[in-house]
């Protein structure tokens, strides 16, 4: 079902088009990087402040609500040029292990967003100014650096697809 | 690689023969190793300096004064740093070859040292000062020149890999 999705998508000619472009991948590839400088970078930033070993005579709202603009900007170029890159060589990601992990830990990362804010962030004014918030918030921090750095490393990794587990390549995704 | 009568080529020939770098190349899992620790360090690193920049450039955490932070953004742009150097050095040296003949790792370092000559010099100075006697032009002026600067690092960066 999800392989003759890739499969058909793969066979689109602007698929084509952006795969046999010899510029589209370079431009695609480094732009992915720029905006994962961004977002990454400054949802780091926000996390040290939660956490509290950094920015901490930032107020927890400022760090959080006046990076946000310049993080999703980081976010929509990253979003919008990983899903390009998807988009050109459908089958080359399919395959490939970290692919899969890498979008497993994104929507970890997006839950523990939607946790730390329906919850956690609820009660932000009684401790907004402490250099050391309590234990619920610098676990949501922690949390998302972890998985931040894990999408980073996952993702670098997708340019080794031989290094993976025997049984994963027993799958013989390749076709 | 220009003609200047003094070369390089002998310090890269010894990098790329060193028993360093042929151990890089026969583990399998060193290059990805290194690899990965180098992004999840530049990662910190954009973000600390970025934190600044923004800053700069009047908006991100206009709240808080510019010297306190720049001094909280500092310990981990500096620590990255070393981290980016500590990773980027078994890189160099077990691709040393291709570094030394790719146009963009030299548009890299050329790029690398004008961004930590600024970043420790003039960008330093301009964080330290009185916000008021700054004006409003400089800081920005700063900020875009550092935030341009680093891009090119990092477009130099990524394109060394991908032509060779």
């Amino acid at each position: 079902m999800l392989r003759a999705l890739f499969e058909t998508v793969e066979a689109f000619p602007s698929s084509v088009a952006i795969r046999e472009s010899l510029n589209a991948y370079p431009i695609l590839l480094t732009s992915h990087v720029i905006g994962m400088c961004a977002f990454a970078g400054l949802v780091m930033m926000m996390d040290f402040r939660l956490a509290g070993v950094g920015n901490r005579s930032t107020s927890i709202t400022d760090v959080q609500g006046r990076l946000f603009p310049w993080q999703m900007v980081g976010m929509v170029i990253s979003a919008v040029t990983g899903l390009l890159l998807l988009y050109g060589q459908p089958m080359r990601f399919y395959p490939n292990f970290y692919f899969w992990i890498k979008n497993v830990l994104m929507v970890l990362a997006a839950v523990n967003i939607w946790y730390f804010h329906t919850k956690t962030y609820q009660t932000v004014e009684e401790w907004n100014t402490d250099p050391t918030p309590p234990f619920a918030a610098r676990l949501a921090g922690i949390v998302s650096i972890v998985l931040w750095a894990a999408i980073v490393i996952i993702g670098r990794m997708i340019a080794y697809p031989g290094l993976v587990p025997q049984w994963w390549l027993d799958l013989r995704l390749e076709g | 690689m220009e003609e200047t009568g003094f070369s390089l080529q002998p310090f890269f020939v010894w990098m790329q023969e060193s028993s360093f770098s042929q151990f890089m190349l026969d583990t399998t899992w060193s290059q990805p190793i290194v690899q990965v620790m180098h992004l999840v360090a530049l990662s910190i690193f954009a973000g600390s300096v970025l934190i600044v920049d923004l800053r700069l450039l009047g908006v991100g955490v206009v709240k808080t004064p510019l010297a306190k932070v720049a001094d909280e953004a500092t310990p981990w742009m500096v620590w990255a740093l070393v981290a980016l150097l500590i990773t980027g050095t078994p890189s160099l040296m077990s691709l040393a070859m291709k570094q030394y003949f790719s146009p963009f790792f030299w548009w890299k370092m050329q790029l690398l040292v004008l961004g930590l000559i600024f970043t420790f010099t003039i960008r330093r100075r301009l964080t330290q000062t009185d916000e008021a006697k700054l004006g409003p032009v400089w800081p920005k002026v700063a900020g875009m020149f550092s935030i341009s600067v680093w891009c090119g690092v990092a477009i130099g960066a990524r394109l060394i890999g991908l032509f060779s």
